[in-house]
């Protein structure tokens, strides 16, 4: 099972620590070649789900397969499934080439094509000629760079990556961002990647699953994840948002009126199944970024103070207020010139970009 | 799956069954059993009766006593070799075991000949007035001295434990407090010592039993009232008295809760996993001028007064008289030509080299198998066999070859390759192994304790099989602990003293220790002739220890700077 990216199926499983449940029946499919986010808050059970695919762990119940083929009997070594651990996981008594021809070792190739294939893995990730060194000699961003050549010079069928880039300082982060989703356009490799860093997964992910308490609350494309969130949690956990409480008032094809503490919002109901009957208990969700100073025919108006203002660069962030609730608006800088503290005005959002939600 | 992953553990247990509970059952048996049928009054007497609680009082003073200037000997050293460098460091890191290399019966005669009435100190004392006459300075102060002799003994001990334990540590744990105001005592005092806690408190626990089950040292200076002492005359006088017994079963219930304390304090501060420290390299802080000067003539000076019987030993092996004078008189080197060049010398040499080579390859084998069992792969009842695994530590040396003799010389085992009177190499082989089995366990215990086990993750995760993970990564990673503990093993098992004396009984079975004992009983010049015979063992342990080192010298060097 190598040379060819996998495709994984998750079905159910369930894994429990002691009274702690860390995993409560997941379920999700990642495609061959996908680079696949488990995106979550710390303990939301995302690591443990990449262990359990790994074979570190034990799932309690619930099905794995790798293509097709169910891989619980497997133990660690023979999943061919590297990982990049968290913290490097760099044996401290080998070299960097060591740690590299290790997995090749391990699966008995002669010498000189291990040779081969590791210096070839180290100089596709930046680190000609420095195999001879120590873990301990080489700098932050170097040893994720060797973990991720122990990993890739395998040409496994799967990667997994265990909040990769957590130990790295921002503008590292941004490089090595940038060198895996090269290596993962390069290869022909599944990644599945852990973070609680939803920029990383918003910026790199094919598809990503948003988890919770041990359950997955949401699977998709980050783009459909981010402007058609299927609950609060997502539309809270992914960028910036304004949520309001309301109740449905009406509501045809696919749109539904709901009466919020701000006013009445046409708003689009994107989730499957059956529109909310009235009366019933929704959010309305409004990105930052889809409020606007100057609205067109139809769009979803409301009437707010500028409370404080930021200038970010490129946009400028400002904070609203509106019957006592707090807003915020990301507008482009060049809309924001007349903009002041204090100045009360209409502000709108298309109705398009007006989210209801019910929570199941 | 589940059966074969219970074979090796079934393994242990039967080993510990058969050559460590069984003869521990026979002695207790013989505790509560006596020719008259079950009875309880022995036990009761060790709390009733004066002179056995007289006895259990000295005992804790003493094993206490010398547990403190242990420490206090230790401590400084232990975090001087750790982190200062200073001129002299890596010599002197190693000299510090030099005290460990000599059985302290040995040492004992040295220090006897040298505080006698007439010895060396006496005479010296009497030439700077400082006394009217001779003094029996060891009749004077006996506990003195046996306190004195242990913890010169012993402190290595705890030198090595928090030698590893200070640096296990991530530097910049303390990095981070100093970074946040902590002074460099509050340093020492608020990280450093609670995170080299269990590696203290289980070198605490170890000399302080250790010094309680003792019986050389207060045995050859003739110091009776103390229980170990109380438990050999007991059992070299018949063997059929069960208050001896009855004295056992108190040394392992007091070594038993000690062991009981450490674990539960060990647990109650869960695991301490040191993962970052490849990133950080240690810098340690040179000492120059006066505080490396201070450093080198301190410790110099406390190994001076450690290796002074073992001097003592060097100038009894070297002359004629001693007597009345401060330098020995009659130099000669005689009595090495006669050490080795006799029948006897020469086969316990070989003897002992055989038995302790035996007894660490089996202790290694045992002590890296249980540590894996315990800390890695947790199995139902892996923590049972590690607690029996410690037992040997609460066991005196004469109680284990007691009961072998009792067990393996009758019945299926009779002519065996185990019975001792046919042929005791095998049994002293495992007792020897047995009896420092605890000191191999722990280490490699802790070695797998402060190795990540996300290093062993990585390498089955990258398709090492479980046995590839051990051999390539587990086994070099800890590869410090067991040698150390290997190092450990192999001296004292060259040294043991009891086990030797008992079970080895015809003259081509002699281990050097029994040879020893053999020639101090014999009249002309017998003393010499075994403090140089002690002296030929001292060379080949420091030869073993050198080449040990060597071997492992640069790697090792690597390991004790942590990656």
């Amino acid at each position: 099972m190598s040379g060819k990216a996998a495709s994984i199926e998750v079905r159910g499983v369930s894994k429990r620590f002691g009274a702690v449940v860390a995993l409560d029946n997941v379920t999700f499919d990642v495609h061959a070649g996908e680079l696949f986010f488990l995106l979550g808050p710390s303990g939301c059970g995302k690591t443990t789900m990449l262990r359990i695919l790994a074979g570190l762990e034990n799932p309690d119940s619930g099905k794995i397969c790798f293509n097709g083929t169910d891989i619980a009997a497997l133990p660690p070594h023979r999943r061919g499934a590297p990982m990049v651990f968290q913290n490097y996981a760099l044996w401290p008594h080998l070299s960097v080439s060591e740690n590299v021809a290790f997995g090749l070792v391990e699966r008995r190739l002669p010498g000189a094509e291990v040779a081969v294939r590791t210096r070839e893995a180290l100089r596709r990730v930046g680190l000609d000629g420095l195999g001879g060194r120590m873990p301990g000699q080489l700098s932050g961003g170097q040893q994720q760079r060797v973990v991720l050549a122990r990993a890739l010079v395998l040409n496994p069928a799967i990667v997994l990556l265990d909040e990769p880039l957590s130990n790295l300082d921002a503008k590292l982060r941004g490089e090595m961002r940038e060198e895996i989703e090269k290596l993962h356009r390069e290869t022909d490799i599944t990644f599945v990647y852990v973070t609680h860093d939803q920029t990383e997964a918003l910026s790199l992910a094919d598809r990503m699953a948003v988890m919770q308490g041990g359950r997955i609350r949401a699977v998709g494309a980050p783009l459909e994840l981010y402007h058609r969130p299927p609950n609060t949690f997502c539309a809270d956990f992914l960028g910036e948002s304004n949520l309001l409480q309301g109740i449905i008032a009406g509501g045809t094809g696919g749109m539904v009126s709901v009466k919020t503490g701000v006013g009445t919002f046409q708003a689009v109901f994107p989730a499957a199944g059956s529109q909310p009957a009235v009366g019933c208990a929704v959010n309305c969700l409004i990105r930052p970024e889809s409020l606007r100073c100057t609205g067109r025919e139809g769009a979803n108006r409301i009437s707010a103070t500028v409370r404080s203002m930021r200038l970010n660069g490129a946009t400028t962030t400002v904070d609203l207020e509106c019957n006592g609730l707090p807003l915020k608006a990301v507008l482009l800088s060049q809309y924001a010139m007349d903009i002041k503290p204090g100045v009360q005005g209409d502000w709108y959002a298309d109705q398009s970009n007006t989210i209801c939600i019910v929570e199941e | 799956m589940r059966v074969r992953e219970y074979i090796l553990p079934g393994l242990i247990l039967a080993f510990l069954l058969v050559f460590l509970v069984w003869p521990l059952v026979y002695v207790f048996r013989n505790a509560v059993v006596d020719t008259q049928g079950p009875t309880l009054l022995y036990l009761r007497m060790m709390v009733t009766d004066p002179a056995q609680l007289e006895a259990i009082g000295t005992s804790f003073l003493i094993a206490t006593l010398v547990t403190l200037c242990s420490l206090c000997m230790a401590m400084p050293v232990a975090w001087l070799i750790a982190r200062r460098s200073f001129r002299g460091r890596s010599i002197l890191s190693w000299a510090i075991l030099i005290p460990m290399i000599l059985p302290p019966f040995v040492g004992a005669v040295g220090v006897k000949i040298l505080f006698a009435r007439f010895g060396a100190f006496s005479t010296l004392m009497m030439w700077l007035g400082i006394t009217d006459g001779p003094v029996d300075w060891l009749g004077a102060y006996p506990l003195g001295g046996v306190v004195i002799m242990e913890s010169l003994h012993l402190f290595p001990v705890l030198y090595l434990n928090l030698v590893a334990a200070f640096s296990n540590i991530d530097p910049s744990l303390e990095d981070a407090a100093a970074n946040l105001g902590c002074s460099p005592w509050g340093v020492f005092r608020r990280v450093a010592m609670p995170l080299a806690g269990p590696g203290l408190f289980a070198g605490t626990i170890l000399v302080f039993i250790w010094s309680f089950t003792e019986l050389g040292t207060p045995l050859v200076f003739g110091f009776r009232r103390i229980l170990p002492v109380m438990v050999y005359d007991k059992v070299s006088e018949a063997g059929t008295n069960p208050l001896g017994y009855a004295q056992v079963v108190l040394l392992l219930l007091v070594a038993g809760v000690g062991f009981w304390m450490s674990k539960r304090m060990a647990k109650s501060r869960g695991g301490v996993a040191t993962l970052g420290r490849m990133s950080v390299t240690r810098q340690e802080a040179p000492l120059t001028g006066f505080g490396a000067l201070l450093a080198q003539v301190g410790i110099g000076m406390l190994l001076l007064a450690a290796i002074l019987p073992h001097i003592s030993v060097v100038l009894v092996s070297i002359s004629r008289t001693w007597l009345s004078s401060v330098i020995p008189q009659g130099l000669t080197l005689e009595f090495y030509a006669r050490a080795i060049g006799s029948e006897l010398t020469r086969t316990a040499l070989s003897n002992s080299l055989l038995l302790a080579v035996g007894a660490t390859v089996l202790d290694v084998i045992i002590g890296f198998a249980l540590a894996w069992l315990c800390v890695r792969k947790r199995i139902i009842g892996s923590d049972w066999l590690d607690t029996l695994s410690m037992v040997p530590l609460a066991v005196p040396g004469i109680v284990i070859a007691f009961g072998y003799l009792g067990c393996f010389t009758g019945g299926w085992f009779k002519d065996s390759l185990l019975d001792p009177r046919f042929n005791p190499m095998v049994i002293l082989a495992i007792s020897y192994a047995i009896r420092r089995m605890p000191y191999m366990v722990r280490a490699a215990h802790a070695g797998m304790e402060q190795t990540s086990r996300v290093y062993e993750e990585a390498a089955s995760n990258l398709g090492a099989t479980p046995f590839r993970v051990i051999r390539r990564i587990t086994l070099p990673l800890i590869a410090a602990n067991l040698l150390a503990g290997g190092i450990l093993c192999f001296a004292f098992s060259m040294l043991e003293v009891s086990d030797s004396l008992i079970l080895a009984q015809r003259e081509n079975f002699y281990p050097i220790t029994k040879a020893i004992y053999v020639l101090m009983e014999q009249l002309e010049n017998g003393t010499n002739v075994a403090a140089a015979l002690g002296v030929w063992a001292m060379a080949l342990l420091a030869a073993a220890m050198l080449w040990a080192s060597s071997l492992l010298g640069k790697r090792m060097g690597q390991m004790f700077r942590a990656g």
